[in-house]
C-alpha cells in the first residue's frame, strides 16, 4: 500500500482545521477481514430504525405532545401512534429472534462467548481500554479485530435492556385483552415489579437508557474511525474492514491471513481459517 | 330501613321475605335478570337465578368491620334509593354487623358467638377493613380482642369469605408506605378458606350484591382473577370500557382541569388517569344507582381497585409513579433528560479532548521527517 502523499506538517492541511488528516489513509499493509454476517448487519440497522421509531412514538404515548381538535370521530392520532409503536416493537422482537439464532449460527465474533467477556484476560482488557479512554491514550487500548470487551459489555447490557423493555412493553400491551395469550404469558410481570404503574415506569426509564446508549454508541464508533483508524462504521455496512497486517491483534492471528481484499476460494473468509 | 324492623325469620324463603316487603314478583325477576347480565351469564340465566334465590333459606352472614373507615358499609347500605340488591345485602347481614346493630357490648359479641356456633361451616363471612399485625395487633381491638384474633375465629367456621373493599383486599391506605401498623388484607392471614376480593375504595355495591347472588344461586364463589377479584366485574380495564376512550384514540387530552378540553369532556390521560392500569367495572355499573362515576364527573381514575394503589398510582395527577426515597422533587423525564444531556456533554468534552490530544500528537510525529529521521511508527 502507498504511504501518504505528504508528511511534513503545515505543508497541506486536508479538511477543516486539518481534522481530515485523521481520516486519511494509514500507511502500511492491509488486509480485509470479514467480521459481521449479513443477518447481523441487517439486524443492526433494522433494530436501529425500530428503536428510533419506538422512542419517538413511545414518548408521544407517555406524554401526548400533539393534540387534535374537532370531533373525536374525525381523528385517530393516538391510535395510529400506538399502532406504529406496537408494529415497530414486533419488528424489533423479530430482529431479536434473528440475533438469538445468530448467537449459534454466526462466526466466532458473533457467537455466544462474545456476549459475555468474563474471563480474567477479558476483564483486564476491559479495565485497560476504559483507562485508555479516560486518559486519552489510544495506544494503550487493547488491540482487537472484533469487539473490545468494554464495547461488548455495552452491547450485552443493551440486549438485556431490550429484553426488559420488550417484556414490560408486552405486559402493558396484553392488558387490553385480559385472558389472552399475551396477557397470560406476561401475568407474572406486574406482581414481580409491584404493579402495572411500576411496569410503565421501568419501560419509560429504559427509553432514556436507549437515548444515552445511542449518544455513546455513535460517539465511540466515529471516534474509533478517527483515532484508531479501524473502519468500524463501514464494517457494519459492508460486513468487514481493513486491518493492518503490520500489527498483532489479541483476538486474531493476522499472520495466517494473507493480504487479500476479499474472501476467495483460495482465501476463504476468516471465520473458517483464523 | 333498619334491619331489626324487617327481620328475615328462620324458615322463611327469600321469595316469601321479599313478598312481605312489598317487592313485586315482576321487580324480583327484573332484578334477577339484571344480576344475570352483571355476572356475564346472559339474560337467559335470569329465571334460573330467580328459581334458586326464591327458595333460599335465610343464610347466616357475619360482617366483621376491622381497621377501616366504615366507608364500605356506607357505600353498600346508605343509598338514597334502596334497591332490591341493598335489601338483599341488608337481610343477609343480620347476624352481626356492629355498625348496624342496635345493641352493643357483650350482647352483640354473644350474638356473634352463638350465630357462628349455630351455623358452623355454613355462614358467609364478610370482612371490611385491614388487619394490623405490628405490636401483636393492638392497633385494632374490639371487645378486648385483636382484629387478627377475631378474623381467625370467624374464618374458621366460614363457608366462604367476601373481603370487601381495598382494606380487606390488601390493606389500603393503612398499608401504604411506611405501613406503621403492619396492615395486611384477609388473604394474607387466612389461607385455607375460599376468599373473594371485592376490590375498590369503596367497591361498587352492585358488585357485592352480584357476588352474594352468585353464591346463593350456585353455592360457590364466582371465578376470580389473579388478585382474587370476581372476573365478571374486574375482568376488563377501565380504559377499555371508558366513555372518553374515543378522545384518547383521537389524541384529544385534558391538560388542566380548567381548560377548554376539560369542558369538552376529553380524555383525562394527561392529568394522570389510571384507567389504563385499573381493572374495574366503574364505566358500566357506575355509582349511586348509576348516577355517575369519577371519570364521568371529570376526575381521573386513581386506580383504587388495584393493590398498593396509594404507593404505585400516586401522584394521582401524574402519569408515572414517584420513585420512593429517590429525587423526591424529580420526575423520570427530568432525570432521563439530564442524564442524556450529561452523556452528550461528556461525549463532546471527551471528543474535544481526543481531537486536541490527537492533533498535538500528530504535530509531534510530523516534526520527525523534518529532522530527517524516518520511523516505522509514523502514524500521521
Amino acid at each position: 500500500m502507498t504511504a501518504r502523499g505528504e508528511s511534513a506538517t503545515g505543508s497541506r492541511r486536508p479538511g477543516l482545521f486539518g481534522l481530515g488528516r485523521g481520516l486519511s489513509r494509514e500507511r502500511g499493509n492491509f488486509t480485509w477481514v470479514y467480521l459481521w454476517g449479513a443477518p447481523l448487519r441487517a439486524m443492526h440497522w433494522v433494530a436501529a430504525a425500530c428503536i428510533v421509531v419506538l422512542i419517538v412514538t413511545g414518548f408521544y404515548i407517555g406524554r401526548p405532545y400533539f393534540m387534535t381538535s374537532g370531533e373525536a370521530s374525525a381523528h385517530y392520532l393516538m391510535g395510529r401512534v400506538r399502532f406504529t409503536h406496537f408494529t415497530a416493537a414486533a419488528v424489533l422482537v423479530m430482529t431479536g429472534i434473528v440475533r438469538v439464532y445468530w448467537l449459534f449460527a454466526g462466526n466466532r465474533f458473533e457467537r455466544f462467548p462474545a456476549l459475555f467477556p468474563v474471563t480474567p484476560k477479558n476483564l483486564r482488557r476491559t479495565v485497560r481500554t476504559a483507562t485508555a479512554y479516560l486518559t486519552f491514550r489510544p495506544e494503550k487500548q487493547s488491540s482487537m479485530v472484533g469487539h473490545e470487551p468494554l464495547q461488548q459489555y455495552a452491547y450485552t447490557i443493551l440486549y438485556l435492556m431490550t429484553i426488559v423493555t420488550v417484556v414490560t412493553g408486552f405486559t402493558m400491551y396484553g392488558q387490553s385483552n385480559p385472558g389472552g395469550i399475551i396477557f397470560r404469558a406476561f401475568a407474572w410481570v406486574p406482581p414481580l415489579l409491584g404493579g402495572l404503574q411500576v411496569v410503565r415506569l421501568v419501560h419509560h426509564v429504559l427509553a432514556w437508557g436507549y437515548i444515552i446508549f445511542a449518544v455513546l454508541h455513535v460517539y465511540f464508533t466515529l471516534r474509533s474511525d478517527y483515532v484508531d483508524r479501524v473502519g468500524r462504521v463501514s464494517s457494519i455496512i459492508t460486513g468487514g474492514r481493513y486491518v493492518s497486517t503490520d500489527e498483532t491483534y489479541e483476538d486474531y492471528d493476522i499472520s495466517k491471513v494473507p493480504a487479500h481484499p476479499w474472501p476467495t476460494p483460495e482465501h476463504p473468509d476468516p471465520k473458517k481459517d483464523a | 330501613m333498619t334491619p331489626s324492623a324487617y327481620a328475615w325469620t328462620e324458615g322463611e324463603t327469600l321469595a316469601q321475605h321479599f313478598e312481605s316487603h312489598g317487592v313485586s314478583r315482576r321487580d324480583f325477576v327484573k332484578f334477577c335478570s339484571e344480576i344475570a347480565v352483571a355476572l356475564g351469564l346472559g339474560i337467559a340465566a335470569g329465571p334460573r337465578i330467580a328459581r334458586a334465590l326464591e327458595s333460599v333459606k335465610r343464610p347466616s352472614v357475619i360482617w366483621l368491620q376491622l381497621q377501616e373507615c366504615t366507608g364500605c358499609v356506607e357505600s353498600v347500605l346508605r343509598t338514597a334509593d334502596p334497591t332490591i340488591g341493598d335489601l338483599l345485602l341488608d337481610v343477609v347481614s343480620l347476624d352481626y354487623n356492629h355498625t348496624l346493630m342496635a345493641s352493643a357490648g357483650d350482647a352483640v359479641e354473644r350474638a356473634r358467638q352463638s350465630a357462628m356456633a349455630a351455623n358452623k361451616g355454613k355462614y358467609i363471612l364478610v370482612v371490611t377493613g385491614s388487619i394490623p399485625t405490628k405490636e401483636d395487633g393492638i392497633y385494632t381491638v374490639i371487645g378486648g380482642r385483636t382484629a387478627e384474633d377475631l378474623l381467625r375465629e370467624a374464618a374458621d367456621g366460614a363457608a366462604a369469605i367476601l373481603a370487601v373493599g381495598a382494606c380487606a383486599h390488601w390493606g389500603s391506605v393503612q398499608a401504604a408506605r411506611p405501613n406503621p401498623t403492619g396492615a395486611v388484607g384477609v388473604r394474607d392471614i387466612i389461607k385455607n378458606r375460599p376468599i373473594v376480593n371485592i376490590a375498590g375504595c369503596p367497591p361498587i355495591g352492585d358488585v357485592i350484591t352480584a357476588t352474594v347472588v352468585h353464591y346463593l344461586t350456585f353455592g360457590r364463589l364466582p371465578a376470580v382473577d389473579r388478585e382474587g377479584r370476581p372476573l365478571f366485574a374486574y375482568g376488563k380495564r377501565i380504559h377499555d370500557q371508558c366513555t372518553r376512550r374515543a378522545h384518547f384514540d383521537a389524541g384529544q387530552f385534558v391538560e388542566s382541569f380548567d381548560d377548554e378540553s376539560a369542558r369538552k369532556g376529553w380524555c383525562l390521560y394527561s392529568v394522570g388517569c389510571k384507567g389504563p392500569a385499573t381493572f374495574s367495572p366503574c364505566p358500566i355499573f357506575q355509582w349511586n344507582t348509576r348516577t355517575s362515576w369519577p371519570i364521568g364527573a371529570g376526575h381521573p381514575c386513581i386506580g383504587c381497585t388495584e393493590p398498593h394503589f396509594w404507593d404505585t398510582m400516586t401522584p394521582f395527577y401524574g402519569r408515572l409513579p414517584n420513585v420512593g426515597g429517590f429525587a423526591v422533587e424529580q420526575r423520570v423525564d427530568t432525570i432521563g433528560a439530564a442524564l442524556a444531556v450529561g452523556a452528550a456533554a461528556g461525549v463532546a468534552a471527551h471528543a474535544a479532548a481526543t481531537v486536541f490530544t490527537q492533533i498535538r500528537r500528530r504535530k509531534a510525529t510530523h516534526q520527525v521527517p523534518e529532522t530527517g529521521t524516518e520511523t516505522e511508527n509514523d502514524d500521521g
